[in-house]
């Protein structure tokens, strides 16, 4: 492994991080069946 | 163009999300009990020129609200101030729904009651007069079948016409009687004066009716304490005349409109037919074949779950642990990628990845069922078979609802915790939730059964399932005791009556379940996977057991070997097992990967193209179809799991099969039904509980309960020899 393959392997390793950090937290898991999650967003526009 | 809010309010279980679907398109969750919607929701309409919101509610028996989805409901009628509201209305249960319609109509905002469920009513015999009822309550009527989508269009153009102008609807002020009508006057010319604020917050007639009630909730919010003089002067005259609280003297004179109405309105002919469902329930609800009924009922269902899904599970492992690594494999190493990226990607991602998506079969089945068990109307049943149990340890039947969501996935169930009454009711279901297996942890469970119990599975999972739950009681029996000490009151719960469920709906439900499995796999399973392939390889090209996972594994391992499985690649999956409980079975399949993708390397099929392949995979799925309805035909245990026994073992499960023994792997289950629930449980209950304190709770309660049980397992099963 040289430098360019550490630097590319530590943005992988980060981007997973932030992959995870944004799912759970964020998205709160994706829960979709849930009614309590998703007050704010609109279910379905049929504009 | 124009804009209106429609408000969509109702009795719990009077269709109204079914309605709200059936004119906007939308996919609003539906289910055959009451306190399906817990939250409001809006759905978009666009017509020509006009933009409808339609706000899906939950419903209520008054504007009275006991319980917080209640609350929801009340508050957005009274403070949003709606341009107008859609009444759904059980025309099964007439008089029960009018006593709501009445306080609706002291909002003074104009109503279109749509008289749902018109088809069970036709059917029981009823006959409505709808020209009278739009008479008597000064408001549009217009009888519907949302599940048929009829009158949706007559709904439709009565909205349209309305925000138009075209004509009005003016609900009748329903007369109290002088004394209260007084009091009501009285109340509002003194709020015009000294408080003026507040009758443009709240409609007048409503507020003036509620501070004559003495609403506790009202009261608080408005700052009032009941004894401000005008308050006092305008009831006097009531204590006068009425000894008894006029709280309840209010809702006599409703009950008694409701009453007056549907008597006029509605004449009951003789419906032909026996009733279906009083003859179900009385053996489903039986004092003493009501649970067992459930637990075979859960069996069953375990039983279809296998025998319907192991063929495509087996599917889709062939799939990716062969074609699918094989040709990333190939790629890869034709666009010359580093040792590492190669390994990432097939040891990492796919593995892990793949080790869950092999699962979404069973989950798919389970959700199906779920589904299914939600819109028959079962689930209020087995609510109320569990009252008894529930009030041993202080709750009632109604707490079992969100506990049996949970068998789906354990978030909603903390939010459906809402129809509880009580802070203390929610907090101890909500810690109760997590024992329920949700589909999670299904992959684990299905793996470890077939590497060690394939002859008994579908007995093998119900069992866990039903330590789940008898877990769920003993913990509630000790925690009454000590932290959430309290009695239930009397279980009052409607039941439904059965149903057939609309097949769309079921669809629809089942895929909006399993969407979150499969997300879940492509995001965080994911995430996860490159995560703990990182923490395989770092330092890299180590050993896995030296790695910076193995060492974290190591070090842990000593807490689990009194439980029979202090291995580091245990210790390690069950603490990756935090973020989601698929996990356990993703990481495990990374540790024990590495001999698959040599073999793979070596190629067996090495010879075999691409076209090859894929015509394979497409050829196997076929035949994964046809032994699945074979499977389901043939009946019982004729094929399933055990069947599959003779095809080539899966590394994974052979490398169980020698670090675990039937006795251990148990324990290893067990803990893993029970140990602590995953994270976004505990973003869930911080955001319905306000703090992390619960989940705080749950870590360190369900964490122990499951060392000791798998303590006891494995430790008990050793003394009797296994
Ligand atoms: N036969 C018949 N069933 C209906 C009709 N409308 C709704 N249902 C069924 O009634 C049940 C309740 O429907 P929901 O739309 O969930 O009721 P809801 O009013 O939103 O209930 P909550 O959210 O719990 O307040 C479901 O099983 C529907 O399939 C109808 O017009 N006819
Ligand atoms: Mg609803």
């Amino acid at each position: 492994m040289d430098i360019m393959d550490i630097a590319v392997a530590g943005v992988i390793f980060i981007g997973a991080v932030y992959i995870l950090y944004r799912s759970i937290w964020k998205k709160k898991g994706h829960c979709s069946g849930c009614n309590g999650c998703c007050s704010k967003t609109k279910d379905k526009f049929l504009l | 163009m124009k804009t209106i809010t429609v408000a969509i309010a109702g009795n719990p279980n009077s269709g109204k999300s079914t309605l709200i679907n059936a004119i906007a398109g939308t996919n609003l969750q539906v289910g055959n009990w009451p306190g399906v919607t817990v939250e409001k929701k809006t759905a978009t309409l666009k017509i020509d020129d006009l933009i409808i919101n339609l706000v899906d509610l939950p419903g209520t028996y008054s504007l009275s609200p006991y319980t917080q989805e209640e609350v929801i409901a009340r508050d957005f009628l009274v403070r949003e101030k709606p341009d107008l509201i859609i009444d759904v209305v059980d025309s099964t249960n007439l008089e029960r729904n009018l006593y709501l319609t009445v306080q609706l109509l002291e909002l003074g905002i104009p109503i279109i009651l749509a008289l749902n469920i018109y088809d069970e009513a036709k059917k029981k015999g009823y006959e409505f007069d709808i020209e009278k009822l739009q008479e008597l309550l000064g408001i549009r009527v217009i009888p519907t079948v949302a599940t048929k989508k009829e009158g949706i269009k007559e709904i439709l153009n009565a909205i349209k016409d309305f925000a138009y102008g075209f004509y009005n609807i003016t609900p009748k002020k329903i007369n109290y009687g002088e004394d209260i009508e007084s009091s009501i006057k009285a109340i509002e010319e003194n709020l015009k004066v000294t408080n003026p604020l507040l009758l443009s917050k709240y409609p007048s007639r409503w507020l003036a009716l509620k501070l004559i009630e003495g609403d506790e909730l009202v009261m608080k919010e408005v700052d009032l304490i009941g004894d401000e003089t005008f308050l006092q002067e305008a009831k006097s005259h009531l204590f006068k005349s009425h000894d008894e609280d006029i709280e309840s003297m209010l809702a006599d004179i409703r009950y008694g409109i409701a009453n007056g109405v549907t008597r006029d309105v509605l004449k009951k002919k003789d419906g032909k037919r026996v009733d279906f469902t009083e003859k179900i329930d009385r053996i489903v609800l039986n004092r003493y074949l009501g649970i067992p009924i459930f637990l075979f009922a859960m069996w069953f269902v375990f039983k279809f779950a296998f025998d319907f899904s192991a063929p495509f599970s087996d599917w889709i492992d062939t799939t990716i642990s062969g074609p699918v690594t094989k040709w990333t494999f190939h790629a890869l190493t034709v666009v010359g990628s580093p040792q590492w990226v190669i390994s990432l990607l097939t040891e990492g991602v796919i593995a892990g990845v793949g080790a869950v998506l092999v699962f979404i079969p069973v989950i798919a089945v389970m959700m199906f069922i779920i589904t299914l068990l939600e819109g028959s109307g079962y689930m209020a049943r087995v609510a109320f078979v569990m009252d008894r149990l529930m009030h041993s340890i202080g709750l009632h039947g109604k707490s079992f609802i969100p506990m049996l969501l949970g068998f789906g996935c354990n978030v909603p169930s903390i939010y459906a915790t809402r129809v509880l009454e009580t802070e203390r009711d929610r907090k101890l279901t909500a810690l109760l939730v997590p024992l329920m297996s949700c589909g999670a942890r299904l992959p684990v469970y299905v793996i470890f059964i077939g590497a060690f119990f394939s002859d008994h599975a579908p007995t093998v999972l119900w069992s866990l399932y039903v330590l789940g739950i008898f877990m769920a009681i003993a913990l509630g029996f000790i925690l009454k005791k000590t932290l959430y000490k309290g009695f239930a009151p009397v279980f009052i719960m409607e039941l439904p009556p059965y149903r057939v469920p609309v097949f769309r709906d079921l669809m629809i439900h089942t895929w909006q379940k399993l969407k979150h499995f499969v997300i879940k796999a492509g995001t965080y399973i994911f995430a996860v996977s490159v995560i703990m392939w990182f923490l395989l390889n770092t330092p890299y090209g180590v050993e896995k057991e030296n790695s910076a996972l193995g060492r974290i594994g190591k070090t842990i391992s000593p807490v689990f070997e009194p439980l029979g499985f202090g291995t580091w690649e245990a210790s390690s999956s069950l603490v990756a097992g935090l973020i989601a409980k698929e996990v356990v079975v993703s990481t495990m399949a990374q540790i024990y990967v590495k001999e698959e993708v040599e073999e793979e390397k070596e190629g067996v099929d090495k010879e075999k193209g691409f076209i090859d392949d894929l015509k394979d995979a497409f050829l196997s799925f076929g035949f994964a179809i046809r032994d699945a309805i074979e499977n389901l035909i043939s009946g019982f245990g004729i094929k399933s799991l055990s069947a599959n026994e003779e095809e080539e073992q899966r590394p994974l499960k052979s490398k169980l099969q020698g670090i675990f023994t039937p006795l251990t792997a148990y324990a290893f289950l067990a803990f893993v039904l029970l140990y602590w629930p995953c994270v976004v449980v505990g973003i869930a209950m911080k955001q319905e509980f306000g703090s992390w304190k619960l989940y705080g709770q749950a870590l360190v309660i369900h964490s122990l309960l499951a060392w000791f049980v798998a303590f006891a397992i494995y430790q008990g099963g050793r003394i009797l020899g296994f």
